[in-house]
């Protein structure tokens, strides 16, 4: 027969600070392991969901990124009509040339950082198919006006749809602002090619052009051809590749986090133990009790198995909580955190704690109930009932 | 018994309880001191490493927007300047897959070795540095890095310019914390003229002067020197400079530092944990203790020495891990790394160590506080009563 739930959850309402001292450390682990989590997945979210699965990115060959790139006029005037490409609604090819500087921004609390200026031209928005605008219009050509993503409208000073900001040489009117599924587009700004070719007295008018393929088109074949066009040195690469190599500089951080998991976890591990073998010994008799009364080892090994995954849950629950709320609130101070892309720009991630940071959390907190238990539900198990009650 | 053999033997009692409780401080110890080292590289850099006389002058647009070549040689001719050499930024690629893994710039041989003084580059290197058309001077993180040595030849692969160089290495710059690789800018200049271009601008230009007193008057006067013309330029202090360049990394250092903080007051929770139960298990014989003539607060203080000793004792384990846990990190991850700047030279310095033990000694004293006060004051005969 088991032992009712009630028996477990009595046990460790008993013991009042020795549960909430143990709970409190699960709570903290889950809480700072949560929290690195989410950062990290926030990370990968803005970095790797950048790009679509159809676009190619074709850079000057050995260019690691659009910013360190520079193609002549003609090749984009050529590459326009390669076979694959797809159209537009008004029948001209989706390739959108490209030009990208990273000048100095005001931080709205007085710093300073570089921030991804993309001049584009208007077909660019049917090439970067996720960006919406959502407030205010695209800028018109040649007539000083940007428009900003939504991570850059927040966090610089001027940057809200309808202020002026300044950057480059000049000083900009903010048109419109728009949203690109939380991904690094948005830590963007946009304006005409020409006219910030113009300011960064760049001679090349692009650094790269983005391609959009024809739906059903072989889009590897595509590069190659690109690839092997002799007249320019240039690579074409798929976007979403593209950017999972630039969320490469992530990768330390990703170490840390998961050291950190595991390091703290055992931690957790080892407090939960120690807290259990306690209060079996404290105990004994009423296990050697409970074992004459015929209760079976399987029984009181459930038991404690149940006060200490009851245990850890309630810290996930506590933990999980906090590091959402904290998360929250770091995020809406700092206006999003701030990451440097391998271009040295700055990309605003939006801390967020997601669904699968708590189930990795979960399992952590699973796995601290069940290791921490295990040893101490052994040993209250395999106590021989006539020994117990004569010891106590 | 002496007292410290007494504490000893009352930790050895439940050696498995103690073995747990000093594992689970370590571990917290050594998360700690590593979590501390990304803040610290921060402020190290900021601090000690950005001299006071030294200062740069770069376009006020931007890192990316250049100067004109001519504005050195009228920065040098200005009164209070001792040295000036100008940064390039090369772009270079060492291996494809890494892309840009370590800063590399061409730059002036003649005065380095002035402006960047206080790096202790030796007299040798910088003179052979002066004399070959490819010598290069590279960090020793990034030396290490690749297992390059003084005599290496190292081609680099430009990305910002079209043309690939092949550098020997003639020389250290004996800092942990500087990556750069640095090479003649002569060099590159030939190398552009070549291939059809010409380099006749620059990246930063980075000035010693001769005095504190004339650095901020200088600060203004380059400012207005090219105020009007084709590139404005913004000059700052050395520290400013960092502050601004890694400004974007104030969320992340202040995550983890809270990271950090959370993983202190689990140690506390951990050893006040132990040290409640030590003391409930050991009621009865605390009562004995004190019926028997023992003070309170030699009781007290035993209690407390026990809780301490065991934290402090795992404190100095987890500090030691924490060095072959940086060393691990950094040799899996460390390096340059341009998204996270300083945070990632994982270096536990002295103090680090010594903060982390002091962190130990604490929470094990003051958890041991609330319960050893509670078992020290309770009466005697009450307790007797409860327990037999």
């Amino acid at each position: 027969m088991a032992l009712p739930l009630r028996y477990s959850l009595g046990n460790l309402l008993a013991r009042r600070t020795r549960t909430a001292l143990t709970l409190g450390v699960v709570a903290v682990v889950v809480l700072a392991t949560t929290l690195l989590l989410a950062l990290v997945s926030s990370l990968r979210r803005t970095l790797i969901s950048t790009g679509s699965p159809d676009n190619l990115i074709v850079l000057r060959k050995g260019a690691t990124n659009d910013g360190s790139s520079a193609l002549p006029l003609d090749a984009y005037q050529a590459l326009r009509y390669f076979e694959g490409i797809a159209r537009g609604a008004d029948g001209e090819p989706l390739v959108s040339p490209e030009l990208v500087v990273q000048p100095f921004f005001r931080t709205r609390d007085g710093g300073r950082e570089n921030v991804l200026v993309r001049g584009v031209e208007p077909v660019a928005l049917a090439v970067h198919d996720s960006v919406r605008i959502v407030e205010g219009r695209m800028f018109n050509p040649s007539s000083g006006e940007v428009i900003v993503g939504d991570g850059v409208a927040g966090r610089y000073e001027g940057a809200a749809v309808g202020e002026q900001i300044r950057f480059g040489r000049g000083t900009w009117q903010v048109v419109g602002r728009f949203a690109s599924g939380g991904d690094s587009l948005e830590s963007e700004v946009w304006v005409d090619v020409r006219e910030l070719a113009r300011d960064a007295k760049r001679p090349l008018p692009y650094s790269g052009l983005r391609v959009r393929a024809a739906p059903g088109a072989d889009l590897d074949a595509l590069a190659r051809r690109i690839g092997d066009e002799p007249r320019w040195a240039l690579e074409a690469e798929r976007e979403t590749a593209y950017y999972a190599e630039q969320s490469k500089s992530a990768d330390a951080l990703y170490l840390i986090v998961i050291g950190l998991a595991v390091l703290s976890g055992i931690g957790a591990i080892c407090g939960a133990t120690n807290t259990l073998y306690a209060s079996v010994q404290a105990r004994t008799a009423e296990i050697g009790t409970l074992r004459a009364l015929g209760f079976s080892r399987g029984a009181i090994l459930s038991a404690f198995l149940i006060e200490s995954l009851l245990m850890a849950s309630a810290g996930f629950a506590i933990g999980g909580l906090f590091a959402w709320g904290l998360a929250a609130a770091i995020s809406s101070s700092l206006g999003g955190v701030g990451f440097a892309a391998a271009t040295f720009t700055t990309s605003v991630i939006d801390l967020h704690v997601g669904f699968l940071d708590l189930c990795w959390a979960a399992l952590l907190s699973l796995v601290i109930g069940l290791v921490g238990g295990w040893f101490p539900a052994l040993r209250a198990a395999r106590l021989r009932p006539m020994e117990a009650l004569r010891r106590a | 018994m002496s007292w410290g053999s007494l504490l000893w033997r009352n930790l050895a009692r439940n050696k498995l309880r103690s073995a747990l409780t000093g594992g689970a401080i370590a571990l917290a110890i050594a998360l700690v001191c590593f979590l501390a080292t990304m803040p610290d590289g921060m402020n190290r850099l900021l601090e000690q490493f950005a001299s006071g006389t030294r200062v740069v002058v770069h376009n006020e647009a931007g890192l990316v927007y250049p100067l004109p070549y001519a504005y050195l040689q009228k920065v040098r001719a200005m009164r209070g300047v001792v040295a000036a050499t100008s940064w390039t930024w090369f772009g270079g690629v060492f291996v494809d897959e890494e892309g840009v893994s370590f800063p590399n710039f061409a730059i002036e041989p003649d005065q380095v070795g002035v402006v960047f003084e206080d790096y202790g580059i030796a007299p040798e290197a910088l003179a052979e540095f002066r004399s070959r058309r490819d010598a290069a001077l590279v960090g020793r993180a990034t030396l290490r890095r690749y297992g390059w040595k003084p005599g290496d030849l190292v081609t680099l692969k430009g990305t910002v310019f079209p043309v690939d160089l092949r550098f020997r290495i003639v020389g250290e710059i004996p800092s942990e914390r500087a990556p750069h690789f640095w090479f003649q800018r002569e060099y590159l200049e030939q190398a552009v003229a070549a291939s059809g271009g010409r380099l006749d601008f620059l990246g930063t230009i980075w000035v010693r002067v001769d005095d504190p007193a004339r650095v901020d008057p200088l600060l203004r006067e380059i400012d207005e020197t090219f105020h009007n013309s084709e590139a404005q330029t913004s000059t700052e202090t050395e520290k400013s400079y960092f502050k601004n360049f890694f400004g974007m990394l104030e969320g992340l250092v202040m995550l983890i530092m809270i990271v950090t903080a959370l993983v202190a007051v689990c140690i506390v929770f951990i050893a006040a944990n132990t040290a409640s139960m030590t003391v409930r298990e050991r009621m009865r014989e605390i009562a004995i203790l004190k019926s028997i003539g023992f003070s309170r607060r030699l009781v007290f203080g035993m209690l407390v020495g026990e809780a301490t000793l065991l934290a402090t004792l795992a404190g100095a384990v987890g500090a030691f891990a924490s060095l072959g846990l940086s060393q691990l990190v950094r040799a899996a991850a460390g390096g340059w790394n341009p998204a996270m700047g300083p945070l990632a030279s994982f270096i536990v310095t002295n103090t680090i160590l010594v903060e982390g033990l002091f962190l130990a000694f604490f929470i094990g004293m003051l958890s041991g506080v609330v319960p050893s006060l509670g078992a020290a004051r309770r009466g005697v005969v009450q307790t007797l009563r409860e327990v037999f």
